[in-house]
């Protein structure tokens, strides 16, 4: 089995008396770029907090390189770079001053500054006041300032906030090439499923302090599943024509909408519409998108559990849990 | 490690003004006894302090020491504090491999730097001061030293305080105001029962012999104070 680069267990935090984290069972494995994804509040923010140790967790335990967060903190931080939330700075102080009071600490060669600003790009305002930067600069030195001491894992809370499209497709590139050319482990949270779709390798999809989803993004496009559209003249009377076939529709705007069935089904179903005189006007696959499932996993106050496994219909509560079990 | 964070936290304070504030309130308090010899000369050197214009001098600044130093320090650890609570670097800062205790640690040391330069500059100043007015006799190099450094020692509790409170809670005005009443409190200082801590720079200044102790239980409540404060930061949670 793969080695993993993080691990928590159980982890929750709790403010009086709710749950920002609830039972979090994280499992990332090396090499991996993971998706920590969730809405407005799900916890993300608050379960990285405590990967850093910035927070204490209300239980549970938290593993990274296989070492105890507890125990051995400092050994840890050493390999890990980060960025939470908005970024840190000194705004009296220049790029280059910034990065130094880091670099002091993590003890690395003075060239990697020049080397970190090369690469966000900031080699050109390297010398100003960091209080006149822009949003998307000040977020550029604070990745630069998680990659300094060349960790083999970095941990980038909401990292393309406040940067234009063109920032973003450059930190995410910036991104996608770490476990290939130096071989860092990324967890790397957003509230954007697409951006998470198009950077990552694996996903977390936590919801109210819950994980909801944990695998990898191909299992995840795999669980959007397909629905069949029928559209014809008298949607309403066709209902009754479907049930003595046997199959279930939802009746949607004059459209009939099925999930599940296969082409035999569907054959026989058409067949039978059109010995009872409906015209047919279209029959379609519409790929439920990855955006909808997400909402559907993440709306609703009430326990998500329970939509998941209407969503994944077929293999309840979807592979994933049972990977997070195993692992 | 410590010397790490130390030379950081020296960096991290270019351009904040902070080794103003140390510069200009000895050489502030100075300029005004200048002002005072300068413009009562005949009174104050050749009538009042004849027998010892020196110590009348040391006597005279003495009265603004405590509620100096007491400034200095909410002014100072406000300053340092600052730095990190402006735009939220305390959780970057204490994401990097160090230990909270150092952190705070050297956050103290810098604090502990910048007045014992004031201290040096104050019996500088004052000595440039007396020897500007032609006083007669050696420059009293101990006594000048000690003008500053003594009602520091007895004024710790008071930093312990505002390390503990600039650099755990998220609203500073509670540290400064409360730091600038003690300040003002500490002017009645001669006149409140030792036993009130806020009187104890006044105690050293006005009685040699008490200095040692004062200076004494300045350090240990300091210590207490320190400790505490330190464990807090340690284990409390970073925004
Ligand atoms: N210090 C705190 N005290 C009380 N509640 C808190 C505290 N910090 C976070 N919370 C609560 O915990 C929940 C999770 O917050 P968190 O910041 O982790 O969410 P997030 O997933 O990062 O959201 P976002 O996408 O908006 O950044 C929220 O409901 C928030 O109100
Ligand atoms: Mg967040």
């Amino acid at each position: 089995m793969n080695e993993m680069m993080i691990e928590t267990r159980n982890l929750t935090k709790k403010y009086k008396g709710t749950r920002a984290v609830d039972a979090l069972n994280l499992a990332i494995p090396r090499g991996e770029i993971y998706g920590f994804l969730g809405p407005n509040g799900a916890g993300k923010t608050t379960t990285i907090r405590m990967l850093l140790g910035l927070i204490r967790p209300s239980s549970g335990v938290v593993q990274i390189f296989g070492q105890d967060l507890k125990r051995d903190r400092i050994k840890i931080l050493r390999r890990v770079g980060s960025l939470v939330e908005y970024p840190s700075y000194y705004g009296h102080l220049n790029a280059v001053e910034n990065l130094e009071t880091i670099r002091r600490i993590l003890n690395v060669p003075k060239t990697r500054i020049d080397e970190v600003l090369h690469t966000v790009g900031l080699t050109k305002d390297a010398k100003r006041h960091v209080k006149g930067y822009s949003l998307g600069m000040k977020q550029r030195l604070g990745i630069a300032a998680a990659l300094l001491g060349s960790p083999e894992l970095l941990i980038l809370d909401e990292p393309t906030n406040g940067l234009d499209p063109s920032g973003i497709l450059e930190i995410r590139e910036l991104i996608k090439k770490m476990p290939q050319e130096q071989g860092i482990t990324v967890l790397v949270s957003s509230h954007l499923l697409s951006e998470i779709e198009q950077m990552a390798s694996s996903v977390g999809i936590v919801n109210q302090g819950k994980m909801i989803f944990q695998d990898s993004i191909s299992n995840l496009q795999r669980k959007a599943g397909s629905e069949i559209h029928i559209a014809l003249s008298d949607a309403e009377a066709a209902m009754i024509t479907v049930r003595e076939q046997g199959c279930f529709a939802r009746l949607d705007q004059g459209k009939l909408i099925f999930k599940g069935i296969d082409d035999g089904q569907i054959a026989r179903l058409v067949s039978a519409l059109v010995d009872a005189r409906h015209s047919i006007y279209r029959v379609e696959e519409r790929r439920k998108s990855l955006e909808d499932l997400f909402l559907t996993m993440t709306s609703g106050a009430s326990g998500s559990a329970s939509e998941i496994a209407a969503i994944g219909s077929g293999a309840p509560r979807g592979a994933g849990l049972r990977k997070e079990v195993a692992q | 490690m410590i010397g790490k964070l130390l030379s950081t936290d020296l960096l991290k304070m270019r351009r904040t003004g902070i080794w103003w504030v140390v510069f200009i309130g000895p050489v502030g308090l100075a300029a005004m006894q200048a002002l005072n010899f300068g413009l009562r000369y005949d009174y104050l050197v050749q009538d009042r302090y004849a027998s010892d214009p020196w110590a009348g001098l040391i006597g005279e600044t003495g009265m603004f020491v405590p509620i100096a130093i007491y400034l200095a320090m909410t002014l100072l650890m406000a300053m340092i504090a600052n730095i990190e609570n402006r735009q939220n670097a305390w959780k970057q800062t204490l994401a990097l491999p160090v230990r909270r205790s150092q952190v705070f640690a050297s956050k103290f040391l810098a604090c502990l730097i910048q007045l014992l330069v004031a201290c040096v500059l104050l019996a500088a100043s004052v000595a440039i001061v007396g020897l500007v007015l032609k006083f007669e006799g050696p420059v009293p190099i101990i006594d000048l030293l000690t003008l500053g450094a003594y009602p520091m020692l007895a004024s710790l509790p008071m930093l312990g305080l505002m390390l503990w409170m600039t650099l755990t809670l998220r609203n500073q005005a509670i540290p400064i105001s409360l730091g600038i009443a003690a300040s003002l409190v500490s002017v009645f200082g001669a006149s409140m029962p030792e036993i009130v801590p806020l009187a104890w720079p006044a105690v050293v200044l006005a009685n040699g012999e008490a200095a040692l102790r004062y200076s004494g239980f300045g350090i240990a409540l300091f210590a207490v104070l320190y400790l505490l404060g330190s464990i807090h930061f340690s284990r409390k949670d970073v925004a």
